[in-house]
């Protein structure tokens, strides 16, 4: 089956992908839909989708919950694969893990008998990177000090709040800087001060570092503060409903962004498109 | 948090203080009864302390260095390769559900009835009751890091794989430490056990060792001889056990803050 695969990416389909979009894509999924069985019973959970990324562009993913946006992220990761359809990476197609891609899962996964700061370290310890002792510590104290966790650094994940959680394992995938960034609802527990900040410091890194981010989040004025394009999920299972771009000038003043006109209707239009979904998707 | 520290030091002091009352209260009814009403079976603890007096200006050292020394070696190849195995099976999902339960058939033989057997094959001296040790340890951590390393959470290891990490790496910095919780309450389950092996094993037959002082002391119907041994090993016990916990609190010290 993976050979066939390869072969259809070749062949020119009918798909609303446009040539244009091929040449900088990064992620492309082609008709890509995702079925789970759980204990027998098939359920759907993304329908066919197609959605393309470009290379250093920032796209959110907004959705009811249960709408298949992590599911989306994984398929990209590699964790996954498609019940039908294929999830393309830099023009290759995903199969296996997908070690180009920085992941910062919904759930976390920082390894508990680790100090935050060893945690951080991890990526570069591997003799894929092998950065000297020193390296890491300065890198280790630049990461701590950017995700605002100074004076933590010495504690382990059983010790921090969630909020701290998803910060030290932001930190552990910006300090090897992969090209791309697969965020989970990674700023969800967060107070809105500290989110803010988070944004701001995000934005700076992905544009000096020239990364791609998909970015899920239910946080709609959020994803429209950070995004080059929003993408908006149905309700499960999910297909796309509607894509905005956002034309807010880079470098953006994450704090004052949002009281920009055009952030305003962007908000208000997209908003009309996630409402009808989050009251059908609560009822499920 | 430095307060609940503070507090729970201070009630562990007082429970400490209430034990060691409550102990010297049970012995000197030992003492008192005994003498009232005769000790012929059950000696007296001022006997018996003036007998284990008498035993540390004799052999004493050299028996306890010998029930040790099997304890130790027992547990250190026992343990090291049910460890090793434990790893090797879990990770493997063929392997494991192929010769897991060939192990556990092994281990419904009760490992003390060896005994005979290993005194048979490999006489008298200390290989007897290393080889018993050997096998009790064998398969309390075969058992306890086979869980361990089933027990980890596959995303931990997925994460660290889509950061880059090698398979070797990925058993050094997750797999290896992630069983380390159940190895260690594998050693702390084996410690009794592996006592309860080697004082067996010189029970049966044997000229060194806390088990033959035992088994010396029953054939003279040496009352206080017999208790003095059974002070000496559970004294051994506790000290052991205690180790034990500190070297676990120290390695699992990440673990205090989740509970
Ligand atoms: N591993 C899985 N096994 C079975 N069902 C799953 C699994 N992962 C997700 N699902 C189901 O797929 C749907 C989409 O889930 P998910 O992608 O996590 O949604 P979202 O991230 O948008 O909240 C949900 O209904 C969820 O129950
Ligand atoms: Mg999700």
């Amino acid at each position: 089956m993976p050979r066939g695969d390869t072969m259809l990416e070749n062949r020119p389909k009918p798909t609303p992908v446009s040539a244009a979009n091929t040449g900088g894509a990064m992620v492309r999924m082609q008709d890509v839909a995702k079925d789970f069985s759980v204990r027998g019973k098939e359920t759907r959970a993304l329908q066919p989708i197609n959605l393309t990324v470009n290379r250093r562009e920032f796209v959110s993913l907004v959705g009811p919950s249960g709408c298949g946006k992590s599911t989306a992220l994984n398929l990209v990761a590699g964790l996954l694969t498609p019940t039908s359809g294929q999830v393309f990476y830099d023009g290759q197609l995903v199969q296996g893990l997908n070690e180009r891609v920085g992941y910062i899962t919904q759930k976390d996964t920082l390894l508990p008998w680790r100090t935050a700061a060893d945690n951080i370290a991890v990526p570069l310890e591997l003799r894929c990177r092998n950065e000297s002792r020193k390296v890491i510590r300065e890198r280790v104290a630049e990461m701590i000090e950017l995700v605002g966790l100074r004076g933590f650094d010495k504690h382990y994940p059983g010790e921090l709040s969630g909020g701290m959680r998803k910060r030290v394992a932001l930190a552990r995938t910006l300090i090897y800087e992969p090209e791309t960034l697969l965020m989970d609802e990674p700023f969800g527990a967060l107070d809105a001060q500290l989110k803010l900040l988070m944004h701001d410091q995000l934005q700076r890194l992905t544009q000096q570092r020239k990364m791609t981010v998909m970015f899920v989040t239910h946080d709609l004025a959020e994803a429209i503060a950070l995004s080059d394009r929003v993408v908006v999920f149905s309700a499960r299972p999910g297909r796309i409903r509607a894509e905005r771009e956002i034309p807010l000038d880079r470098p953006r003043d994450v704090f004052k962004v949002r009281f920009a006109d055009t952030f305003s209707r962007l908000h208000e239009e997209l908003w009309n498109e996630l409402k009808d979904e989050v009251v059908k998707g609560t009822d499920v | 948090m430095a307060d609940t520290t503070g507090t729970n030091q201070a009630s562990s002091t007082k429970i400490l203080i209430a034990q060691v009352l409550l102990a010297v209260a049970l012995v000197a009814f030992w003492e008192l009864v005994g003498r009232k009403f005769g000790y012929s079976w059950t000696s007296l603890p001022s006997l018996i302390a003036v007998r284990i007096v008498e035993w540390i200006g004799t052999d004493l050292a050299h028996h306890v260095t010998v029930t040790l020394s099997e304890i130790f070696i027992g547990l250190t190849i026992g343990g090291t390769s049910g460890i090793l195995l434990g790893l090797v099976l879990g990770r493997s999902i063929v392997l494991g559900t192929v010769f897991r339960p060939i192990i556990v058939g092994f281990y419904s033989v009760p490992i003390i009835t060896l005994a005979p057997l290993f005194i048979l094959w490999f006489g008298l001296d200390l290989a007897p009751k290393i080889v018993l040790v050997t096998v009790s340890a064998f398969f309390l951590l075969f058992f306890n890091t086979f869980s361990g390393v089933r027990a980890i959470d596959r995303d931990l290891i997925l994460s660290m794989r889509i950061m880059g990490a090698s398979s070797g790496e990925e058993f050094r910095k997750v797999i290896a430490p992630g069983a380390m919780t159940w190895i260690i309450s594998g050693v702390k389950i084996a410690l009794p056990y592996a006592f309860a092996a080697a004082v067996t094993g010189e029970l049966l037959a044997s000229r060194d060792g806390l088990g033959s002082l035992l088994a010396k002391a029953a054939a003279q119907f040496d009352m206080t001889g017999l208790y003095s041994a059974l002070v000496v090993l559970m004294v051994m016990g506790i000290v052991t056990s205690a180790i034990a916990v500190g070297v676990e609190r120290w390695m699992l010290r990440w673990r205090n803050a989740t509970g």
